[in-house]
């Protein structure tokens, strides 16, 4: 829905100093900072497979290679294979006169129209299927490297090791040559290092039993006669991307073409590098919505949204409508400071002095009278010096419409505004404060983070 | 950004007492079978087949302009059967799509001139882009976002996609106002 809402036109600059939209940011309780995507580490907190919405342990995930067990995917086109169902009629052999029905079951993907009985599988008589998995043809070569690729790397880590050691030596001998006096002494104290070193524990060198090298060769087998006596037939010849789908078989004929079983998904929960605590941490059932811990940013920090552009004129003042609105439950004091440096690419004037928001009220929607804001007196009739009246537009329940002052100061590019989004964030939970933070830590605290809008071109 | 006011005449739409604005201009068959659970909004030459199966759509939807619902079947070997079709609440449907889904979750948003295919499952929260073709018996999980034709999952939403259908969804509906004919 971020397509319609038009999040991507306000930016929030994040800790790690990268604007994204609110949307994609978080906010650390603990730290009172936002964090987006590229600054949380990520985990991975459960398997599961898109077209079954079956959970998976990571152990048996790991086993299976990360695939589906039950569900296949169309080795034409990519698209989840469904099991159809068919009866064929069977023949007795001691009555022949007898027809006899037998259902059976066979995979048919829905876009592409493959079958299974395409590349002759036979049809199975029950509808979980048990299909033949095809082994990789280069099995047992690829546990032949992989072994050996195992002992390279055991022998190459205990080099490593030696070195470090050696290195260490050396930077010994160096202190030796040029810290202590005497030249003997040091000569001896090296030759007694030197012993020391032939001491030190001898590490096994892993016997690595050698793999068979395949030799590269000049001469190649002659092209097959087929290709030039049997016709070409394109329709079933399989194209590239086919192929890669399953390198191991890599088959050129649309009839060497097996389902392969579905990629898994993930869930992730996201956790804050600071202070190690989750920001998101989804439920494990793989159909649900819910989380067991979220703290994105749109329900901790003010939205700021754009209400409505008039058309702007490069260096002609227009009033621009932003609507703030209040997430948590409580006033929120919010204060509005313009940054005009690059890139805005517009002179903004905002607000003066402190703009409140009202509590987010969560029963209004099912009051019939909207909420009573006459307790803020932001009429704008009655301008005075210390409050910023005359620059709200409206109010409604939590919501408050600001009028900002923008002069354009390009016309080919689009016309950006930054400011300084200042609020004072209440701190709403009370597990957060044991009683000896509650002196240090007053439950309210300002914070702020720089907003970026971009406002459209400008008219000519 | 705030949505802007869509305006429609007075004249040109039913509303009902829970809230559901209907076209006059759209087609609803079998409207025994189509429960519309309030606060819905089904947009001008918009085709509703309750007469195949029941269709059930939640609160705060909004079907666009000429959009097909239409119940799945399934072949057996005795003919065919519909299925009922259920659309969750806070759904927004775009112009010119034709849904023939078995089920589409809450907070789900389908772009202008998609085909959904037959029997698909959407899940809660998902989004399927503009012009992309579903592939029948497709499951879309959770948080995907599914582009292309045909459709393939390149994208994940952002974890308040809830909160932002609902903010969506709730706009449209305030923001959907009546105008008086001009005679």
């Amino acid at each position: 829905m971020a397509s319609l809402l038009q999040f991507e036109k306000v930016l929030m600059k994040c800790s790690c100093d990268i604007k994204s939209p609110i949307i994609n940011l978080y906010f650390c309780k603990h730290c009172l900072k936002l964090r987006c995507g590229r600054c949380v580490s990520h985990e991975v907190d459960s398997y599961s497979c898109p077209n079954c919405l079956e959970n998976m342990p990571s152990a048996e995930a790991k086993l299976k290679k990360n695939r589906c067990a039950n569900c296949l995917d169309c080795p034409s086109c990519n698209h989840s294979l469904t099991t159809r169902a068919t009866s064929v009629a069977l023949t007795d052999s001691q009555s022949p006169d007898k027809k006899m029905t037998k259902k059976v079951y066979y995979l048919a993907c829905g876009l592409c129209r493959w079958t299974s009985r395409d590349i002759g599988l036979g049809d199975k008589e029950t509808a979980s299927g048990g299909w033949e998995e095809h082994d990789n043809p280069h099995f047992e070569r690829l546990n032949e490297l992989l072994e050996f690729y195992h002992q390279l790397a055991i022998k190459e880590k205990n080099e490593r090791e030696q070195k470090k050691f050696n290195k260490r030596r050396t930077y010994l001998r160096l202190q030796e040559k040029y810290f202590s006096p005497g030249g003997l002494a040091t000569r001896r104290k090296a030759s007694f290092l030197n012993a020391l070193s032939s001491m030190a524990p001898k590490t096994d060198e892993p016997e690595i039993t050698p793999v068979k090298l395949i030799e590269p060769k000049e001469e190649v087998d002659p092209l097959p006669s087929k290709y030039y006596t049997q016709p070409l037939v394109l329709e079933k010849v399989t194209t590239l991307a086919q192929r890669l789908n399953r390198p191991e078989f890599a088959s050129s004929q649309v009839e060497g073409l097996y389902p392969r079983h579905k990629h898994l998904v993930i869930k992730r929960s996201q956790r804050c590098r600071e202070c190690e605590h989750n920001l998101s941490k989804p439920e494990y059932n793989p159909s649900s919505i819910k989380f067991k811990i979220q703290l994105v940013a749109l329900h901790h920090i003010p939205d700021v949204r754009i209400y409505l552009v008039p058309k702007l004129y490069q260096a002609k003042e227009s009033i621009v409508t932003i609507l703030l609105s209040n997430p948590s439950q409580e006033k929120m004091e919010t204060e509005l400071e313009a940054i005009n440096e690059p890139p805005s690419t517009g002179l903004l004037t905002v607000p003066e002095g402190l703009l409140v928001l009202a509590a987010k009220d969560i029963t209004a929607e099912f009051d019939e009278k909207t909420a009573d804001t006459s307790e803020f007196k932001d009429n704008p009739e009655k301008k005075s010096s210390e409050t910023s009246q005359g620059h709200i537009q409206f109010r409604s329940g939590h919501k408050l419409g600001v009028l900002f002052k923008v002069t354009p100061q390009t016309s080919d590019s689009d016309v950006v505004v930054c400011f300084k989004l200042k609020y004072k964030y209440h701190n709403t939970s009370p597990s957060l404060r044991t009683p000896v933070e509650d002196e240090e830590k007053p439950d309210a605290v300002w914070l702020e983070h720089e907003v970026e809008i971009n406002l459209g071109a400008t008219s000519p | 950004m705030e949505l802007n006011d869509t305006f429609y005449m007075k004249a040109e739409f039913i509303e009902t007492a829970s809230g559901n604005k209907v076209s006059k201009k759209s087609v609803l068959c079998g409207s025994q079978n189509i429960v519309l659970n309030g606060k819905s909004i089904i947009c001008n030459d918009c085709i509703v087949r309750g007469d195949l199966a029941n269709v059930r759509i939640g609160r705060y939807c909004v079907i666009g302009s000429r959009t097909v619902i239409r119940p799945p079947f399934k072949k057996f070997s005795k003919g065919v059967a519909f299925f009922p079709l259920h659309i969750g609440d806070h759904v927004f449907i775009d112009e010119d799509c034709i849904i023939n889904a078995a089920q589409i979750g809450s907070y789900v948003h389908i772009g202008k001139n998609c085909v959904i295919g037959r029997r698909c499952v959407l899940k809660e929260c998902c989004q399927i882009a503009d012009n992309v073709y579903l592939p029948p018996e497709t499951v879309v999980p959770p948080f995907t976002v599914i582009t292309g034709n045909p459709g393939k999952p390149t994208g994940e939403l952002p974890e308040c996609t809830q909160d932002l259908m609902i903010d969506a969804t709730k706009g449209f509906y305030q923001h959907f106002v009546p105008v008086q004919e001009v005679k």
